[in-house]
């Protein structure tokens, strides 16, 4: 049984080093961040401070809570190098060079603990040169860990071990990155790139060789090469702009130093004097001047500019206004991808050109970079935000047609596709997931041990309730999971309604009740749990001025959440990803969650000009009326809490989310995404025994004294020019909810009467004008209006 | 009739509230420590001491319990010493003084202690619980105006720029950074080292401001207003205390007496121009002691906003070169009920220190007042 890691040192306070240490804290984990002494600063921790100083700054934020931070120990490789001793894993994450590299190891095994991990962050030097002069005490202990940046949001983690590689130490610090770190950990070959870069690198170049080869202009390359493909929407080009052009010229190098001669990658290797140019310029991206799009003007005259490929190829930089190119080829690639790649126009040439290079390109890497298909195309999903894995892709496009199309363009076919023939590289059999191998039979996609899929309980089940917003499922032991499917999970009539079959239906034959949706496919931070009521519906209502309609629903949504509350079994919520609004308040409905780490949790409701109808406001006010670390009195928790909702606030993580109280101190929270379902169910069967519905709370508010400090404060704001006029509105109706109506302070106040104030207020405001432009609004544009 | 003297003062370091080093420091315990410090500077006997008044603008949570008792204890004053704490928010220390002044001309009791404390991290300005009466705020919503909004509306009606309001702030910053540096605020200041604090000046003031620094602010309260942060006292942590006594138990026992009280005053004015109140309460006080401003050689006028100090300034006739020879709060800091025994004790200091005969001390008071007080050198 392999001892666990609970103390961490991460040497080099980099772009990487430093957000894995970041990161690490995130878990709830100590861990050093050394790095060298700057020359001439006082401060000999300067470079590590700095780093972690430089943290609250970065976007997206590198970590979940600002009290993580103080789990990181800045330090230096001069003073601090003894303490590695108290450390159970070390990760190097200095510069790619392997002298400096092999010197720090042999430092490393003289002064750490036996039975430590030590590992590199390397992505372009191979395990075997990294141990050819390893001291032989290291080596068993030695591996590569390879993150993605940026490492709290990329959930890949590709792991390289080496044979000397002890099998305890495999499992521990497999274990670690998988369920504290909450990585998906690949194994791979130690093979230059190892997977999602070899893959990833052979298709940013090919695309933007290709681009320049054929004269598309970026924006044009960039429509069809992200989002019809399932490729991240900013494309090749937005993409090099994210992760830095300079990057580019230093991974094509160290693999085109290692790769053998035969590799396709030297075909399209070659250096771009655009690139080098950019690079000069200072025009790295997004953390530069720019670079292929970049912004200029201010304010109302900001625009936004792209690089002219044109002037590019004659030597010039130039940037001209950015143009949204209208491709026939890439909206039909909506309903079959096939009208794109297929397609014989420039556009169609460009596409195949592109996408079949790197199919085949990935078909011909197995075996000699990892074992299976499903780890490639886990790999590039988690690594490079691929919606789809390329044998996805090619099963999406039929094996045999890839090869036909293959010989078309003179790409030789790879033996695994000529072995495949007409079949898929997926296939189901029971409830199993099958996958293809280089040997030419079928073998079971495996997950790791203890992780619960959604998708894969589904695969050959039948849902136990059903409608066309929601399902419902068995997941073994007594329990069932609710999960929503209408678009963006957004709550409606039909989940209302089955929500409420399903607590009878758990009353009578089940034990408890999970809340869960799964996208695995929507890529870091894009997930939604739920993202509130369904506001389409209620404008449509609106517009026929149904209002009894409006408020039945508002109704029947407080009486379901009340239903799921006071169940005599628990619900444990299970979100990942956005839950706003009505999703966020059923969430505060259940007995218990347990959140995925990258949880965004808000009543936001203000933001289209209502105010939580689903008892939100409610639970919220006596959360914070309760809470141990809040003043006492009956304003403290109104003024929190009205000040979270009338400025739409929402959680950044579940650790945030605990912070604002969405979440109670006892909830959980998962740091792998694939072991969400799983923790809540178990966390739901622990429940079970002697599970005592809750109390209702009763509350003491202030009543209108209460609402003439928040009014005063409103005021402030719209003097300030930071509230509008609707603002103050929205707010005076939330302020009187919140302080419980004409109450007198004396007054016990019931959730139920809150509720009834809700509903109250809700009301009103969708008959305004204003509320309902919101609402409008953001259902075309998905942005909030401000009026 | 018995004459009042200032026979010490010291205060804590001030530091900006929820970012400055006070942040973990409990506003009784430093005030506790000021009180400790006192006695020991002036020699005087604790065992003496009738009662200890302790001013604070929001005397709840930490600051609440009748916190001048439990000050008392904290500071190990002998069981004797009785304790009350008073509220005129901004004008609670001075008033403190005065309460002290008043009880000693009456024969009932010959040395006090009085106090100020604020920590505006640990209780927000306005109170954990701010419950206002909906009658009166129909009637009279200027009543519950906040502090902003009444500078604002003193800079518009005194015509006071926003280009006067920074030169103003930025002579603040000037002074107090010299002061500091001439080492002429080290005498007053108790270093706070409590809950792993180590405090031994004040942070607030800024010596690399500027005016363009300033210039580059938004403003604070009105999207169309000339008031920035710049021109307005921090939140600020801090604690003051002053000595004081009749002059013959001072002299008596030979403790070190800066001034004499020649005269005090507090007044009423419109809530809503609160900032002008050191107007109606300075003429009072200069009346009743046969003086005008002209007479005066040191004041200290409390800087809750730039726009209000120079509107008093102008309509007091007060000589700048005499206001504010250290920095003022704009710089130093307005830990609301501790600015009152801070700049009385500082005006008592100063008058000696720079040989003139008479110093003023005035501060404006939310919902519309001023207090005043006017001292005599020895």
């Amino acid at each position: 049984m392999a001892s666990e890691i609970k103390s961490v040192a991460v040497i080099g306070a980099g772009v990487m080093g430093a957000a894995i240490a970041a990161h690490v804290a995130n878990a709830g984990i100590k861990v050093k961040l050394l790095d060298i002494v700057k020359p001439g600063s006082a401060d000999r921790n300067a470079i590590a401070r700095g780093a972690i100083e430089r943290f609250k700054k970065i976007e997206p934020a590198p970590l979940m809570s600002p009290k993580a931070a103080r789990l990181i120990t800045p330090g230096n490789t001069e003073d601090d190098f003894a303490g590695l001793a108290e450390c159970d894993w070390i990760v190097e994450a200095v510069i790619e060079r392997l002298d400096i590299k092999q010197a720090l190891y042999k430092r490393i095994a003289e002064v750490r603990k036996p039975g430590s991990v030590v590992s590199s962050n390397t992505s372009t030097i191979p395990l075997s040169e990294l141990m050819s002069d390893m001291p032989d005490t290291l080596k068993p202990d030695f591996v590569i860990t390879h993150f993605f940046n940026p490492p709290r949001y990329m959930r890949l983690l590709e792991l390289v071990t080496g044979p000397d590689t002890r099998g305890d130490t495999i499992d521990k610090i497999t274990k670690f990155c998988d369920v504290t770190l909450g990585k998906s950990v690949i194994s791979c070959r130690d093979t230059p790139g190892f997977i999602a870069n070899r893959i990833g690198t052979y298709w940013i170049q090919s695309a933007m060789v290709l681009a320049l080869d054929m004269g598309l202009e970026v924006e044009e390359a960039d429509a069809i090469m992200g989002k019809p493909m399932g490729f991240p929407s900013t494309g090749v080009f937005g993409l090099m702009d994210l992760v830095g052009i300079d990057l580019g010229p230093h991974v094509n190098a160290s693999l085109a130093r290692l790769l053998p001669k035969s590799d396709p990658f030297h075909a399209i290797n070659r250096d771009v004097s655009m690139i080098e140019k950019l690079i000069a310029e200072g025009y790295t991206g997004k953390k530069g001047k720019g670079g292929f799009y970049r912004s200029s003007g201010r304010g109302a005259d900001k625009v936004k500019e792209t690089l002219s490929l044109k002037a590019a190829a004659q030597g010039r930089l130039e940037w001209r206004a950015t143009v949204r190119p209208k491709i026939d080829e890439v909206k039909d690639a909506k309903k079959d991808l096939k009208k794109l790649v297929g397609a014989k126009s420039k556009p169609g040439q460009y596409a195949w050109g592109v996408l079949g290079r790197v199919l085949a390109y990935a078909a011909s890497l197995i075996p000699e970079i990892a074992d299976d298909i499903a780890s490639v195309d886990e790999a590039m999903r988690l690594g490079y935000t691929w919606k789809y894995g390329p044998f996805e892709l090619i099963d999406k496009l039929g094996a045999d047609w890839v090869s036909e199309k293959l010989a078309a363009l003179s790409i030789p076919v790879p033996p695994i596709l000529t072995r495949l023939g007409k079949g898929t590289f997926y296939k189901t059999e029971g409830s199993a997931l099958l996958q293809f191998c280089s040997d030419g039979t079928y073998r079971p996609v495996k997950r790791p041990d203890g992780v619960l899929l959604l998708e894969d309980v589904k695969r050959g089940a039948k849902p136990v309730l059903t409608n066309k917003s929601a399902s419902v499922w068995d997941i073994g032991d007594g329990v069932l999971c609710f999960e929503f499917h209408s678009i963006m999970n957004s709550l409606d009539g039909d989940i209302l309604a089955l929500l409420e079959k399903t607590i009878a239906l758990v009353q009578k034959s089940y034990k408890a009740l999970v809340i869960h949706s799964e996208d695995l496919r929507a890529g870091p931070g894009r997930e939604n749990f739920s993202v509130g009521a369904n506001l389409g519906l209620a404008v449509f209502a609106a517009n026929l001025r149904m209002w009894g309609k409006i408020e039945g629903s508002v109704k029947e949504g407080q009486k379901a959440y009340q239903a799921l509350r006071y169940a005599p079994f628990p619900v444990v919520g299970a979100p990942a990803g956005r839950a706003l609004g009505g999703g966020c308040e059923i969430l505060l409905h259940c007995s218990a969650v347990q959140a995925y780490a990258e949880t965004y949790m808000g009543l936001v409701e203000c933001g289209v000009g209502l105010v939580p109808g689903w008892g939100g406001c409610a639970t919220m006010l006596a959360r914070w009326q309760t809470a141990k670390d809040a003043p006492k009195g009956p304003m403290p928790a109104v003024a929190k809490v009205f000040e979270m909702v009338s400025t739409a606030k929402f959680s950044t993580s579940a650790a945030e989310a605990k912070d604002l109280k969405f979440l109670k101190p006892e909830d959980g929270i998962t740091m792998n995404r694939y072991r969400v379902l799983a923790d809540a169910k178990s966390r739901a069967l622990a429940l079970v025994d002697g599970y005592a519905k809750p109390e209702p709370a009763m509350l003491q508010l202030p009543g209108a004294s209460g609402r003439v400090g928040l009014g005063m404060a409103v005021e402030e704001f719209r003097k300030k020019g930071v509230a509008t006029p609707h603002d103050v509105t929205v707010a005076s109706h939330l302020a009187r909810v919140l302080t419980g109506g004409d109450v007198d302070i004396v007054d016990p106040v019931s959730e139920t009467d809150v509720m009834a104030l809700e509903r109250e207020a809700f009301m009103a405001l969708f008959r305004t004008r204003e509320s309902q432009a919101r609402i409008k609004h953001i259902l075309d544009t998905g942005r909030p209006l401000r009026n | 009739m018995t004459n009042v003297v200032i026979a010490g003062y010291a205060r804590s370091p001030f530091a900006l509230a929820k970012k400055g080093g006070l942040t973990r420091v409990r506003p009784d315990e430093m005030a506790a420590e000021v009180v400790r410090a006192l006695i020991t500077r002036t020699g005087v006997k604790a065992e003496d001491i009738e009662d200890i008044i302790v001013g604070c603008a929001f005397p709840e949570a930490e600051q609440g319990l009748n916190v001048a008792r439990l000050i008392g204890l904290l500071a190990d004053l002998p069981i004797t010493v009785a304790g009350a704490t008073v509220n005129r928010f901004c004008g609670s220390s001075m008033y403190a003084i005065h309460m002290a002044a008043g009880a000693i001309q009456m024969n009932a009791g010959e040395a006090f202690i009085a106090v100020g404390v604020e920590s505006m991290t640990r209780v927000p300005m306005g109170g954990y619980n701010p419950m206002p009466s909906p009658a009166l705020h129909a009637k009279n919503p200027a009543a519950y105006m906040g502090m902003g909004d009444t500078a604002e509306n003193v800079a518009q009606r005194w015509q006071i720029t926003r280009d006067a309001q920074e030169e103003f702030a930025l002579a603040s910053h000037v002074k107090a950074s010299a002061a500091q540096k001439a080492g002429k605020l080290t005498d007053e200041i108790v270093p706070i080292t409590l809950n792993k604090a180590n405090v031994s000046q004040d942070e607030c003031i800024r010596h690399d401001a500027s005016r363009e620094g300033l210039a580059g602010l938004k403003p604070a309260f009105d999207a169309n207003g000339t008031v920035t942060a710049g021109t307005s006292s921090p939140l600020t942590d801090g604690a003051s205390a002053v000595l004081v006594c009749s002059e013959d138990y001072a002299m008596k026992h030979g403790l070190p007496v800066t001034a004499r009280i020649k005269s005090i005053a507090v007044a009423g004015c419109a809530p809503d121009i609160m900032g002008i109140g050191p107007v109606a309460a300075s003429r009072k006080a200069l009346a009743r002691a046969g003086l005008t401003s002209r007479d005066i050689n040191v004041v200290e006028l409390n800087e809750a906003f730039a726009s209000q100090a120079l509107a008093c300034i102008r309509d007091l006739e007060l000589d700048p070169a005499t206001v504010n020879l250290d920095g003022g709060a704009i710089a130093l800091g307005h830990p609301l009920g501790a600015t009152g025994a801070r700049i009385t004790g500082k005006a008592a200091s100063v008058l000696k220190r720079e040989g003139g005969k008479y110093a003023l001390a005035t501060q404006c008071i939310g919902g519309g007042q001023g207090i005043a007080t006017v001292l005599e050198a020895v």
